[in-house]
């Protein structure tokens, strides 16, 4: 299985990461979706019409945690990270717009056409971000 | 015969020392038993005050733990629905019929979010004295998840397949 994640993804989980009330993210990211079967992640409100490649919103670290926005490509063993955010919290929020939902969807297309992607790995716990 | 005079006032000096320690004892004796009566009293009083007290304390702690665990159990509900209601978005090509039991289900659940919320407000009391409060923190995230998922399901099926270009990247996406 090969992660890779868009800009949006990498800026916005090293704001995050850098506030101490969001510690955990780092942790609930690597814990939910690194070694496992892409099977195992289709789970959660999927936002699309594709069963092959969902668009999923998942809710981590249970309730009042994070929200992640992905896309799964099951044939190919990708998964495409392409938001996240926090629920509570000075950063947090209760949900996106759905133009931003639409929006995110629109760049990961573009982002998969034009190689613009970074290709996301765990080295020593910690989230490596790759540019393709 | 001056000796003999000495000897008889020294048994009238004990004599009276005797006399008045006897007077003294018949007067204080019912002061001791009325104090000790008093003491013996309270005692048995505070003896029982103070299992009263542990019986209240206990009654109250086993409301506490059943306040707990009906939270706990609402809480518990209400995960289970919203892991109910994220499924039903894995559906495809719903037809109107369906679509009509959706737009009923998104009703329905922002009736029963709104109920559960006004639920929520009435614990203000409880959770302000630290009462249950890791039990209150997960029963409103979890009515905060069945608000969540409402708006999703409308996005899901009412308002993101008429967003333009939604539905073509999905085609695009196939595609690739």
């Amino acid at each position: 299985m090969t992660i890779f994640c868009l800009e949006d993804f990498k800026a916005q989980f090293e704001k995050l990461k850098k506030k101490n009330s969001y510690a955990a993210i780092e942790g609930d990211i690597i814990n939910y979706f690194f070694d496992k079967e892409i099977t195992q992640l289709i789970s959660g409100t999927r936002l699309n019409n594709s069963h092959d490649i969902p668009y999923i919103k998942k809710r981590l670290n249970g309730s009042g945690g994070f929200r992640v926005y992905f896309l799964l490509v099951i044939k190919d063993g990708k998964i495409y990270l392409m938001f996240l955010h926090p629920k509570t919290g000075s950063l947090g929020y209760e949900n996106i717009t759905d133009d931003s939902k639409a929006l995110l969807y629109k760049k990961v297309l573009e982002s998969i056409k034009t190689n613009n992607l970074y290709n996301v790995t765990v080295n020593k716990n910690k989230l490596i971000f790759k540019k393709n | 015969m001056i000796k003999r005079f000495c000897i008889e006032n020294k048994m009238a000096y004990i004599h009276s020392i005797i006399k008045v320690s006897k007077m003294d004892f018949l007067e204080y004796k019912p002061q001791i038993e009325n104090t000790f009566e008093q003491v013996r009293a309270l005692s048995f009083e505070e003896k029982k005050a103070s299992v009263f007290d542990e019986q209240k304390i206990n009654r109250l702690l086993d409301k506490i733990l059943e306040f707990k665990r009906t939270y706990t159990t609402k809480t518990n509900k209400i995960n289970f629905l919203v892991e109910k209601i994220e499924e039903i978005t894995w559906f495809n090509n719903l037809d109107e019929e369906s679509l009509m039991s959706i737009n009923d289900l998104i009703s329905s659940i922002r009736d029963l979010h709104s109920s559960l919320l006004r639920q929520y407000v009435s614990l203000d009391l409880i959770r302000s004295k630290g009462i249950a409060s890791e039990e209150t923190k997960k029963f409103k995230a979890a009515i905060d998840d069945l608000k969540d998922v409402a708006a999703d399901l409308e996005s899901r099926f009412f308002f993101l397949p008429n967003i333009a270009g939604f539905q073509e990247t999905t085609k695009e996406l196939s595609l690739i």
